[in-house]
């Protein structure tokens, strides 16, 4: 009687369970492309480099792992990145924290990670290579060409086959690859961007030498038959790193102080109010070499906020240029992007390449994209973007690059390469 | 450094209380179950309260009672918009729709009758880490409708009646918010609030022969409004402020009324078919807006279009009086979706729903009837989104709903 019931219950469980719904699997398919053997140039963003720092799970979370990952459904190989050995990594990491200002209030923002540095994230590993994830934070495109580079760059200098010798591009021929992604360029811009512009010791690449390094790593690149995806170059004046801190960021809440000001700058012209006021910011083209900033001159995050609330910043003295990117640099940086993005798409177009408007997300991205019922933007801390440094990505912002790299691929090879989840990755960890 | 504020858009969801067409639970009678939840002109006891108050004047007995349970075992599989090769199923819990009726006559004219059922329910349970966490995670909808009855028949083929409805409402749900601690742990929003409302059911029974009849009935629309629900969060500790521990809400939930018609035929003694024609106004469920008592630059108010359109339910079914013990019924449906496609929301298992039935009633005595039924729902696979929050792909429904009564005629 007792082995009836049990038979009973097996059979309607048996039912019940074989009574779920059922969708057919989704088929992955590589198209006319072959992932087999697929390495990622480029710089810091091809590195996996976020919160000022290569660290360990940035790495993982870069996206050529998350391409590599998905790779591995449509015919895909072994994806080796060379590691770093911890979350503290190399590099300067922020975290969020607390920290108290010159005015002893107290409020969440970036501050240093705890840890020190473990020399052996500095150490040459390119023994154990050849690595796929060729990345090297700070690489201009000129740089993947050169032999030797390892010895400019630690980023490179550590895991290059030869760092005395060997340039990026031989590491990535000498594997034949059968298909590679290429996002570089950002550098050409981004040093001059962020070291506040003209006279702060960087340039701009001109467009007619990106133009011309990136015919030459594309040509060997190419010449073994490979396939590829690249990507143009985000405008860098739409990054957290220039937007966040605002150029009125000269709040006025005394109006003794207020018409202090506004005598000592009345020969100027410069005038104050109670409230937020535009800074005065240095500007060796002005008439006094300073004048008050405008909406159109971007103050760079790493700007030292303690000067402006406790040390006069930007009300009795002026904002070092190193600061600003102002109007007119904010022009040409854009002319140059817009130049190089001519440039890579053009070259994409004549070989055959799938193309990412990386530069378009960008933009679409400052006005919310919504996935999976998350909206993210660009604003520093809060977007889900950009990480701490206000340049780098959260390995959200990686899911979306990498989804977009997907998109471009499917689109050129008529494959159906699978896409990661973005919301599978986090933005910014709160404390 | 830029304050930390941002608007989270708990906005894009909060949910549409999985009712829709789906959920619209038809189980009000274990006999009516049987043969395809037909029951608008085919009166065959005290459920008759809930499927024709007018057809209550027609019931023979002086007295009786039924009631019935019809545990729902459901699922969801669901494939996340191609390209990917992410998949979820739900771990829905049992559901437990229940029916209680009383029926008596005061003279031939004259009778009253009370019934207490749960035409709206569902539990939709999805992994807490699955990709749709932001929309939902899991939420449970239960309602409890007690209506009072009385018919009145004005002459041996007619009869009207109507009850008035005390509709308990309760509803819980929890979905991810989109903030991540320095453990990796993901915010949580817990909702739960409960409400009651009032409507109405009336019918008219019409008995043109002995062998036909014909029903009409209108069941009208519920407002269920919570006030004051509870809103808990779980977030970082530096986000506590952000998100207030002990909030509130506010919401409204319509549960549409309906305009149903059927008839019946008796083909012999033995043999009796009939059909149901509803037509449900979904269309009064525009859009799911919670509003909390207390709002912070992290926290608005949240408004969730859910665009519903009227949907309509064709069903058939018939019994066959094998013996004076033994009563044997079939029928099926037709259950056309009521979410659009780009509204689709995964808290609602909607889709073109096709029903197969069966049941049996077994009478050891005159007085008493012990009623079985059967319910296979397949959900037919729909791929679809909720545009608002960009989330869609492949969704796959099916219930397995067994059903247990008894009814005792005096």
């Amino acid at each position: 009687m007792k082995t009836l019931k049990y038979l009973a219950f097996l059979l309607i469980s048996a039912g019940i369970l074989s009574c779920e719904p059922a969708i057919d699997d989704f088929e992955p398919n590589q198209g006319s492309a072959d992932f087999s053997v697929y390495v990622a140039l480029g710089n810091s963003l091809t590195a996996g480099y976020a919160d000022g720092a290569l660290y360990k799970s940035a790495q993982q979370t870069g996206y050529p792992v998350m391409l590599a990952a998905q790779f591995a459904s449509v015919g895909g190989g072994a994806f080796k990145v060379p590691y770093m050995l911890d979350e503290y990594g190399l590099g300067g990491r922020r975290v969020l924290g607390p920290s108290t200002n010159c005015l002893g209030v107290t409020s969440l923002g970036p501050i240093m990670y705890p840890g020190t540095l473990n020399p052996a994230n500095a150490a040459w590993i390119g023994d154990q290579g050849p690595f796929q994830n060729l990345g090297v934070p700070g690489a201009r495109v000129s740089h993947l060409l050169a032999p030797g580079y390892g010895m400019l760059n630690p980023y490179y200098g550590r895991f290059a086959s030869n760092p005395t010798t060997s340039s990026v591009l031989a590491d990535a021929l000498a594997q034949s690859p059968t298909f590679f992604s290429l996002w570089i360029g950002a550098n050409d811009v981004l040093g001059y961007s962020t070291s506040g512009g003209d006279n702060c010791g960087d340039s701009l690449t001109t467009p007619e030498a990106f133009a011309l390094y990136y015919g030459m790593l594309l040509d060997n690149l190419l010449a073994g038959g490979a396939k590829a995806v690249v990507a143009n170059i985000p405008d860098v004046t739409s990054i957290p790193f220039f937007n966040t801190v605002p150029f009125a960021a000269l709040v006025l809440t005394d109006q003794a102080q207020v018409d202090g000001l506004n005598a000592a700058y009345q020969a100027l012209g410069f005038t104050f109010q109670l409230g937020p006021n535009p800074m005065v910011i240095q500007d060796l083209n002005a008439p006094a070499g300073m004048r008050q900033a405008t909406p159109q001159d971007l103050i760079l995050l790493t700007i030292p906020q303690d000067s402006i609330r406790c040390a006069g910043w930007g009300s009795m003295k002026p904002v070092p240029h190193r600061y600003v990117l102002d109007a007119l640099e904010v022009t040409k940086v854009r002319n140059t992007i817009n130049a190089f993005n001519l440039a890579i798409e053009a070259e994409a177009d004549e070989r055959g390449l799938a193309f990412v408007d990386a530069n378009g997300i960008l933009r679409s991205a400052e006005s919310g994209l919504v996935f999976d019922g998350v909206t993210l933007n660009t604003a520093f801390v809060s977007g889900g973007v950009f990480s701490l440094d206000g340049v780098h990505l959260t390995p959200k912002g990686n899911a979306v690059v990498a989804n977009a790299f997907i998109d471009a691929i499917n689109a050129r090879f008529g494959a159906s390469v699978p896409k990661v989840v973005v919301n599978d990755y986090p933005g910014v960890a709160f404390p | 450094m830029k304050k930390l504020s941002f608007t989270l858009l708990l906005s894009v969801v909060v949910t549409g209380m999985a009712i829709a067409g789906s959920f619209q639970v038809g189980l009000q009678g274990q006999k009516q179950t049987g043969m395809g939840l037909i029951g608008t002109g085919f009166t065959v006891g005290p459920s008759a309260v809930f499927f024709n108050p007018g057809s209550l004047t027609f019931l023979e007995s002086k007295l009786s009672f039924s009631a019935g349970l019809s545990p729902i075992f459901s699922s969801v599989a669901f494939q996340k918009t191609a390209p990917s090769l992410y998949e979820a199923q739900t771990d829905n819990p049992m559901g437990t729709p229940f029916s209680f009726y009383a029926a008596g006559k005061l003279n031939d004219k004259l009778s009253l009758g009370l019934g207490v059922y749960t035409p709206f329910g569902s539990s939709t349970v999805w992994e807490d880490n699955w990709a749709g966490r932001f929309l939902i995670q899991n939420i449970s909808l239960m309602s409890i409708y007690v209506q009072p009855t009385v018919s009145y028949r004005l002459n041996d083929k007619l009869g009207i009646g109507a009850g008035f409805v005390y509709a308990y409402g309760n509803v819980a749900l929890e979905k991810a918010v989109p903030v991540v601690g320095q453990d990796g742990a993901e915010g949580q929003a817990s909702l739960e609030g409960s409400t009651g409302a009032y409507g109405f059911n009336a019918g008219i029974s019409f008995h043109p022969t002995d062998k036909l009849e014909l029903g009409l009935t209108y069941r009208s629309t519920v407002r269920m409004k919570v006030e004051g629900g509870d809103a808990t969060f779980t977030v970082p500790a530096s986000l506590a402020t952000s998100f207030p521990e002990e909030n509130t809400f506010d919401a409204e939930l319509p549960l549409p009324g309906s305009v149903n018609l059927g008839a019946s035929y008796k083909l012999s003694d033995k043999l009796q078919l009939g059909f149901d024609f509803h037509y449900v106004f979904w269309n009064v469920y525009d859009s799911l807006n919670i509003d909390f008592g207390e709002n912070t630059s992290s926290l608005d108010d949240s408004e969730n279009p859910r665009l519903l359109k009227d949907n309509w339910i064709v069903r058939v079914g018939g019994q066959y009086l094998l013996n004076d013990k033994l009563t044997l019924r079939a029928g099926g449906y037709y259950d056309s979706p009521a979410v659009e496609d780009d509204y689709y929301s995964p808290e609602t298992p909607d889709a073109v729903k096709i029903g197969l039935t069966a049941g049996l009633s077994y009478s050891p005595t005159a007085k008493l009837d012990v009623d079985l039924s059967f319910l296979y729902v397949i959900g037919i696979e729909r791929d679809v989104t909720y545009a608002p929050a960009d989330f869609g792909g492949k969704y796959k429904y099916n219930a397995v709903i067994p059903g247990i009564g008894i009814m005792y005629s005096l």
